[in-house]
């Protein structure tokens, strides 16, 4: 199962897609990919319900958070009302070992997002802050990615034995899909999404060549 | 291609795509007239003086960019809004490229929205956004 495990919609303050269009948008271009996951900058978007529009388009439809730590920002995926107890996702200086601790604590999987990316990625602080413990996975396909971005996230994750995801960063329709991850089993729901990224079965895919 | 109705519009139609005068001179022309000059818009040294990788194509030029690539692809269209997110810096004697793609049609009303991006020669997105325009049924 292919899904794009990092979109934003008109949620996110810099977000302009509404996900209807997501939607229309995968299946008019026939894009290869079965979902999507929506990452929301700083918070965890508990209002929404996409149930019946991704069995209207037959697309899995999830949703996660984006959030900000000293490290860059970072993906959790398995967020529950009580991970959201946790800590301020607000915040936008969050110790990252915080945020790992706590995620794990609730069953959650945490992400550090284009790492290759200056100020906002985790390789651009690793000089000054040190390799931080307990990262197990990176985003290493990003959709948004300039220049090296990707190399340098890759080369990262080969050095640290890091497993890799992808994901398109959409924050308008025409940017979904461009990068996602494949997954060995089916994905259904968050809990799945988490236990699945645990697992190891999955590969970061790119579409931004076919997709250009 | 120029579309003159609501009904001319598809879902995922591209726009024609529109590679911008981006040149000193012509950046010099809009500053002067929007009187917004300033060296780190007209001189590459200043910019870089500044911290910036070189003179910079500002953002109302950007935006005015976006919206003449609206109206070359239709004529009749008025603009509702253009909405611009800006990633990375529009770098002056660099080409760029903006792309337009039809996300969303209301043909009760007559609009339509479109998503917009500047891209370099390297494919990268530096600015996106997205714009709304309403068009005769």
């Amino acid at each position: 199962m292919i899904l794009d495990l990092h979109a934003h919609s008109v949620v996110s303050d810099d977000g302009r897609a509404k996900v209807p269009n997501y939607c229309q948008w995968i299946r008019a271009k026939e894009l290869p990919i079965e979902g999507f996951v929506l990452t929301e900058h700083r918070q965890f978007d508990f209002a929404s319900d996409y149930n019946a529009l991704a069995r209207q388009f037959g697309l899995t439809i999830l949703k996660a958070s984006e959030v900000e730590t000293e490290y860059g920002h970072v993906l959790v995926f398995g967020v529950t009302e009580a991970l959201t107890h946790a800590f301020d996702f607000a915040d936008i200086r969050l110790p990252l070992a915080q945020v790992i601790e706590e995620a794990e604590r609730h069953g959650a999987v945490p992400v550090p997002c284009h790492p290759g990316r200056r100020r906002v990625g985790m390789a651009a602080h690793i000089d000054e802050l040190g390799v931080p413990e307990g990262v197990r996975i990176v985003e290493i396909f990003n959709g948004g990615s300039r220049g090296e971005e990707d190399r340098i996230a890759a080369a990262m994750a080969d050095e640290q034995n890091y497993r890799g995801i992808g994901g398109s960063d959409a924050h308008i329709v025409s940017h979904i899909g461009r990068c996602a991850t494949r997954f060995d089993g089916t994905v259904g729901s968050e809990g799945e999404l988490a236990e699945a990224l645990r697992s190891g079965g999955f590969e970061a895919l790119s579409f931004r060549e076919q997709q250009a | 291609m120029t579309v003159n109705r609501i009904t001319d519009v598809e879902f995922g139609d591209t726009l024609p795509v529109f590679d911008p005068d981006t040149r000193l001179a012509n950046v010099a022309r809009f500053v002067k007239t929007a009187h917004w000059n300033g060296p780190r818009f007209t001189d590459h040294e200043a910019a870089r003086a500044e911290g910036l990788p070189g003179a910079l194509v500002p953002g109302i030029m950007s935006q005015g960019f976006l919206a003449a690539m609206i109206h070359r692809w239709a004529p009749k269209a008025e603009i509702l809004y253009v909405d611009t997110v800006f990633r990375a810096p529009v770098i002056v004697d660099q080409p760029c490229h903006i792309n337009g793609v039809v996300t969303d049609i209301d043909e009760a009303t007559g609009e339509v929205e479109i998503d917009l991006t500047v891209t370099n020669d390297a494919g990268e997105t530096r600015v996106f956004g997205t714009a709304r325009a309403k068009l005769p049924n």
